[in-house]
């Protein structure tokens, strides 16, 4: 994922200035030989790569096992609707069970739910981090009203309650607007203010560095000089919080799933399972839990990943302070 | 009228309404139950409770759309209303008045004399004048929205917009405090069910108010409101001018009546399992929900579950004006692709309902079970006709809009209703909209916002002709009606008029057999299932029965054990 691009630009580019932001370059090991030395990271980020393989490659995967996130099986039910035999239907057929009243298999559903998670969680971020960047970027640099304008508007939105904001969006959106288009924005748009403020904290930092003044002596533009001189000093912070930014975004689809204004049906999504698994929790137990171990698992990596991530560019942060993660 | 319901709805059972006339009373109304079923002494006292999801409950009898025997039959009696019998048979019988009605010979004018005594709450006497002045308010365009079958049965109701205009409606007389005679264009049979519908209570004028009616009624019946908590519950205690002497119809055990509003269906549910504290003496008003259902039968309190007969007709309705479902071979080809079994499963499984091949439901005098060749296709449908047909009606492939409620029930049916019609290669979208949207979409304006949908439809009263003609008449198309088809074919709105007109009950059982075979052999609905309403009580409530006509319980007769 992004660590070799973040090695590369940590590398060369920056001097020291900021509080242990970059790795310095002199003396230390490569960072991912850093980042291996921490087997949680490590499972972390071997348990990402596999997810992503598996939502990238989801309709081979249910292919090649005979499944299909659509088609109902209803022969797999019993007269009431719950999944026929014990443990949620589990048979040779259906490794993780049915879902009760359709008789969908629940592995394809899970499986195929995986692109709904990622593709939103990692949309989202990215619109998160976008603007979260931008905009920490030009209120620490310029300060002044822009700086104030800025705060102003973190402080709005840190103090927001995003969930109840992005519950009435998704249920007034119009029908016609792509959904999954709609839960990348609005969970982007709720995502960025603490991106936002770190960038705007380091970049008022470097804004009177060295390098930084120089630039503006010799006649750079506001633009140069954000985008090449300050933001590559940013990229290790940035990275580790996409990290740790990433599963918060998952957890926002899935709740917004669960709450039914995320994703429509027939889409699978974790979210919207656990939503139906919860009322049939007496009767079918087994129907809340591979979308949960799913939706858990993910969560888990992409934390262990990000902290391990942090704790490697920065040496100051490493053992036995882990401060928890999840940016949300 | 309509769709899934809430807080209760229309009926049908028993036969031909001029059957029960002077059943009158004399006995004492804490009706000894007949012989015959489990009988329960009808137990006075405590406090029961109502779960409801519905967030208010409009009292207005303009307005409202409950059947006779649910929470308005409890606080407003009408001329007549429903009792219901321990061995499923409903019958209407004399509320207010005297008897179920006097025709005319020429069945077009009807004579109600009402009962001696009678008050409302604050004491002063029930005339006949107060009927006819809440008949006249529910044609007030600012109170649409009740059921309104009178409104096109009297004469000269097509024009009259209600009595803040200051005018009367002529075709309804009242000779003297206690007579009341309505005159109707035609003759029609089923009168006395008409007059049990809520506009058929009483209103006094000088205590109307068109804003607050609907929250603060003034009483005719064994309760009166006391306490309305906006959007939490309301409360009913005993409504002290109530003489049981002159009521057949309530049996007004419990002391007062709480409802509960705004609940979750599934809490609900759980809760009612759990039968612990005030929810031993409550019940569930809506629907046991299918995951809770199936909890139900399995666990203890199976026999606390009770289940109707087949009620409503579920359908999915499909768009006669859209794009290519104008042709009758692409609806026969959707109706065929229609997967029945799947939907019935996403409704809750067999519990839930029977197949339906009809539009008028079992148990309504004269239904005829039929087959064109289409309807009584398996419940899982005839893909390779519908592919057929599909191909041969050179059918666009275009995306069909499925415009469904957006809650669990609904867009669970509509997942089945879709993987159905995918399987003969139609694309379908489901297209969630909110209750009130929902209703906006598919009643008003010019229907272009969807291609098909599901509904429901129980009718409100035991008559071929509440399953039909709300649903299928031309004038029944937009406008806040139920056609949701947009169905119009002069020759169904002919044959319609024909067997509304016709008072003899077995010619016009016959007539109403030919329209259900007309206008389903143009397949503007898929009848799905005949559906079974599942409801929960707690332990200590008692006499909670389902007639076998409406699908809904008669809350007028519940009672609390000791």
């Amino acid at each position: 994922m992004s660590i070799d691009r973040s090695a590369e630009v940590v590398g060369p580019a920056a001097p020291a200035v900021t509080r242990g932001v970059t790795g310095s370059p002199g003396g230390r090991a490569p960072l991912w030989r850093r980042l291996a030395r921490d087997r949680f990271a490590l499972a972390g980020g071997v348990v990402v790569v596999a997810y992503a393989l598996v939502a990238l490659a989801a309709p081979l995967v249910t292919h090649a096992l005979g499944v299909d996130p659509y088609t109902y099986d209803l022969d797999a039910l019993g007269p009431t609707g719950a999944p026929a035999g014990p443990a949620g239907g589990i048979s040779a057929e259906h490794w993780f069970g049915v879902e009760p009243l359709t008789g969908r298999d629940l592995l394809a559903v899970v499986v195929m739910g995986s692109r709904t998670s990622l593709l939103v969680g990692l949309g989202a971020t990215v619109v998160s981090m976008v603007v979260g960047t931008v905009l920490g970027l030009v209120a620490g640099y310029f300060g002044g009203w822009v700086d104030w304008v800025v705060a102003r508007l973190i402080d709005v939105l840190v103090g927001l309650p995003a969930l109840v904001f992005m519950i009435a969006i998704g249920a007034v959106a119009p029908g016609w607007f792509p959904r999954l288009l709609l839960l990348v924005l609005v969970i982007g748009l709720f995502g960025w203010s603490s991106i936002a403020r770190v960038v705007r904290g380091q970049t008022m930092a470097l804004r009177s560095a060295g390098f930084v003044r120089a630039s503006r002596a010799l006649g750079a533009s506001p633009a140069h000089v954000l985008f090449r001189q300050v933001l590559p000093n940013l990229a290790a912070t940035i990275v580790v919080f996409t990290t740790i930014s990433i599963p918060g975004a998952i957890g926002a689809e899935a709740a917004l799933s669960f709450l039914g204004v995320g994703v429509p049906p027939p889409t699978p999504s974790w979210g919207r399972s656990i939503g139906d698994a919860v009322t049939w929790f007496s009767v079918d137990p087994v129907y809340l839990l591979f979308p949960g171990l799913a939706l858990f698992g993910i969560t888990l990596a992409f934390n262990a990943f990000g902290d391990g991530l942090r704790d490697a560019l920065d040496p100051r942060s490493a053992a036995p302070r882990r401060r928890k993660g999840g940016a949300r | 009228m309509t769709t899934t319901s809430r807080t209760g709805r229309r009926a049908a059972l028993a036969g031909v309404a001029v059957a029960t006339t002077l059943a009158l009373t004399a006995c004492n109304a804490n009706a000894p139950e007949p012989a015959g079923g489990e009988t329960t002494a009808v137990q006075q006292g405590g406090e029961l409770h109502v779960l409801t999801s519905s967030t208010a409950i409009n009292w207005d009898p303009a307005t409202s759309q409950n059947l006779a025997i649910t929470t308005l039959g409890l606080v407003e009696r009408r001329l007549t209303s429903w009792r219901t019998d321990p061995d499923g048979t409903t019958e209407v019988v004399p509320d207010l008045a005297t008897d179920t009605g006097t025709p005319s010979d020429d069945g077009a004018t009807w004579t109600y004399t009402l009962k001696d005594g009678l008050t409302f709450e604050d004491g002063t006497p029930v005339t006949s004048a107060d009927v006819k002045y809440s008949v006249e308010r529910s044609f007030a365009p600012e109170l649409s929205g009740g059921l309104g079958y009178h409104k096109g049965l009297l004469e000269g109701g097509d024009d009259y917009t209600g009595p803040y205009d200051g005018g009367e409606l002529d075709s309804i007389e009242t000779p003297d405090d206690r007579t009341i005679v309505f005159h109707l264009d035609s003759a029609y049979g089923d009168w006395p069910w008409i007059v049990s519908m809520p506009a058929f209570g009483a209103v006094p004028e000088d205590q109307d108010d068109v804003e607050t009616y609907a929250t603060d009624p003034v009483a005719t019946g064994p309760y009166r409101v006391a306490e309305t908590v906006e959007g939490t519950s309301v409360t009913l205690e005993r409504n002290p001018e109530w003489d049981p002497e002159t009521d057949d119809a309530r049996a007004a055990g419990p002391d007062s009546i709480v409802f509960e509003l705004g609940q979750d269906e599934t809490v609900v549910a759980q809760r009612l399992i759990a039968d612990s504290g005030t929810d031993a003496s409550a019940f569930g008003a809506s629907f046991v929900p299918p995951a809770q259902l199936a909890q139900v039968q399995q666990g203890p309190a199976k026999d606390r579950l009770v289940t109707s007969g087949p009620g409503a007709l579920a359908y999915l309705a499909i768009n006669t004006e859209a794009e290519g479902l104008d042709d009758v071979d692409v609806r026969k080809a959707i109706s065929l692709a229609v997967d029945k079994n799947a939907y019935r499963v996403a409704a809750g499984g067999e519990i839930s309902g029977d197949f339906a091949t009809t539009l008028v439901t079992p148990g309504i005098p004269g239904r005829e079970e039929y087959s064109d060749g289409v309807n009584d296709a398996a419940p899982e449908g005839d893909v390779e006709r519908a592919e057929q047909l599909l191909e041969d009606a050179g059918w666009s492939g275009r995306e069909l809009r499925l415009v469904v409620q957006d809650d669990a029930p609904n867009l669970a049916r509509a997942q089945a209703i879709q993987q159905g019609l995918e399987r003969a290669g139609l694309t379908v979208k489901i297209v969630p909209q909110a209750a009130d949207v929902w209703t906006q979409t598919v009643t008003q304006g010019d229907g272009s916002g969807y291609d098909l949908t599901l509904s429901s439809w129980q009718p409100d009263f035991p008559s071929a002709n509440g399953n039909i003609q709300p649903l299928f008449h031309s004038s029944q198309v937009g406008g806040g009606g139920y056609n949701l088809a947009r169905y119009a074919d002069p020759e169904a709105d002919e044959l319609i008029e024909q067997a509304t007109q016709e008072t003899d009950a077995e010619q016009a059982a016959k007539l109403w057999v030919e329209a259900d075979k007309l206008i389903l052999g143009d397949a503007p609905v898929v009848p799905l299932i005949y559906t079974k309403n599942s409801f929960l009580h707690g332990s200590k409530v008692e006499n909670f029965r389902i007639p076998d006509f409406p699908a809904y319980p008669n809350y007028l007769q519940v009672s609390l054990s000791r």
